[in-house]
């Protein structure tokens, strides 16, 4: 339990590092930002009470908002994230069911089942995300454009770095 | 009562989901001005050591830019010491100068963290209060205007970057003289939009523009950009698109200026518009 719990909060450390350090300066001409950060609420296990899953989204996102300097922006989006992350999941749920003691990984369920399950989660992230952060429906499609091309780059960050890290 | 803690169990995630949403949302929404550097406040003591560390490795990746620029700077500066000019009237006495008093006083800072990919984009730098710097200062650096200093904590100050939504200087085309709003479009970093230019006024691709003066933030005459294209809008006025002199992703020393009679001026002006 100990074991498992630092093991995750290793994860969060090292994905909030690696946005700050790396994934924030990837930018075209300001167009283009991924969020990598997310994939912390991608990895969590399936059976995680429905309260930790929360709590630990919400505490991404501030932690985020708080290097941001973004007050509020990260957090909804990360716990609107969060809070669909069960019902993505029982929409791509195989016949079965997960069984216990499998994790959301590349690894187990195949490339179709995680990109499908990444990208309806990332996509729900960045749209809150960018929309929040321009806060006006003014440059709609200018808006639209930005969240759904930084949404392509996360999801292939992702999926990328699934075959290095997680890789049997 | 039985029947509510029954719906409350079954409901528990979505009540949590939108306690903690709304929360979120509080802290959006409820963001006033105050509050709001309140938070830029706290977010740059929290992120301001880490931050410090990342530029701190990222100096040494451009040290050889940066210490091109910086002499390139004390060739121009040496160039205007009064010991680099020669006395062409042989016998004057030295006249202890009264005319002029100073107006601008200049700050080294550092920046530690920088974005350009948001809306709303802000600059941290590694000096605050305790080294003099207030809120509405100008930044600049030699490559041209940079932003204007927002928040400011003990060691550190939040800067309203030029790539900011909310930014607005008076630039002026240094030709002739006719002046306008300058703001960022949002759309590309390497670009700003000056606007309320008459259309008689003869203007060209390749004109600069510098700061006025006006409104007492940045000194006069500072480059902000050079023009790209214009076009005509509503008929009367252009909307020129400025390509800016900064390449906002490479900040890392900047000079902060202090407008002394600032102050002055300001209060002048309210009691003038009462």
């Amino acid at each position: 339990m100990i074991k498992e719990f630092l093991k995750y909060l290793f994860q969060f450390v090292v994905l909030i590092l690696a946005q700050l350090a790396v994934f924030k300066n990837i930018e075209f001409s300001g167009y283009i930002n991924p969020y990598v950060y997310v994939l912390f609420i991608l990895l969590l296990p399936f059976y995680i009470p429905r309260i930790v899953l929360l709590i630990s989204a919400f505490t991404l996102g501030l932690v985020m908002d708080l290097f941001m300097g973004t007050p509020g922006v990260h957090s909804t989006a990360t716990v609107l994230m969060a809070f669909s992350r069960p019902f993505v999941l029982a929409l791509f749920s195989p016949r079965e069911g997960y069984q216990t003691g499998t994790l959301p990984r590349l690894s187990e369920f195949g490339l179709e089942w995680f990109v499908k399950y990444t990208i309806i989660l990332v996509f729900l992230h960045h749209f809150t995300l960018f929309y929040l952060e321009v806060f006006t429906l003014d440059y709609f499609f200018s808006t639209f454009f930005r969240a759904l091309l930084s949404m392509m780059l996360t999801s292939l960050i992702i999926i990328i770095s699934q075959f290095f890290v997680f890789r049997q | 009562m039985k029947n509510l803690l029954r719906f409350i169990f079954r409901h528990h995630f979505l009540i949590l989901f939108l306690l903690i949403e709304s929360f979120s949302l509080f802290l959006l929404f409820s963001a006033n001005p105050y509050q709001k550097v309140l938070f830029y406040t706290l977010s740059h003591q929290v992120s301001g050591r880490l931050s410090t560390r990342i530029e701190n490795f990222k100096d040494y990746l451009s040290l050889h830019n940066e210490n091109h620029k910086l002499a390139e700077e004390n060739a121009r500066l040496y160039n205007r010491l009064r010991s680099s000019f020669r006395l062409n009237t042989p016998d004057s006495a030295p006249v202890i100068d009264t005319l002029y008093s100073r107006r601008y006083l200049y700050l080294t800072a550092r920046v530690i963290n920088n974005t350009v990919n948001k809306q709303f984009n802000y600059i941290t730098l590694d000096r605050g209060s305790s080294s003099g710097i207030e809120p509405d200062m100008a930044v600049i650096n030699s490559d041209g205007i940079v932003g204007i200093v927002k928040s400011v904590s003990g060691n550190y100050s939040g800067v309203l970057s030029v790539l900011n939504r909310g930014f607005t200087v008076s630039g002026k085309i240094r030709k002739n003289g006719y002046y306008g709003p300058v703001s960022w479009s949002g759309k590309n970093t390497g670009f700003a939009t000056l606007i309320d230019i008459p259309h008689h006024v003869a203007i060209a691709k390749g004109d600069t523009i510098v700061t006025s003066g006006f409104g007492g933030v940045f000194p006069e005459g500072y480059l902000i950009g050079i023009i790209e294209d214009f076009r005509l809008k509503g008929g009367n006025y252009y909307e020129i698109n400025v390509r800016l002199s900064n390449d906002f992703r490479k900040l890392s020393y900047v000079q902060v200026i202090k407008n002394i009679t600032r102050q002055e001026i300001d209060s002048l002006e309210t009691r003038v518009a009462q």
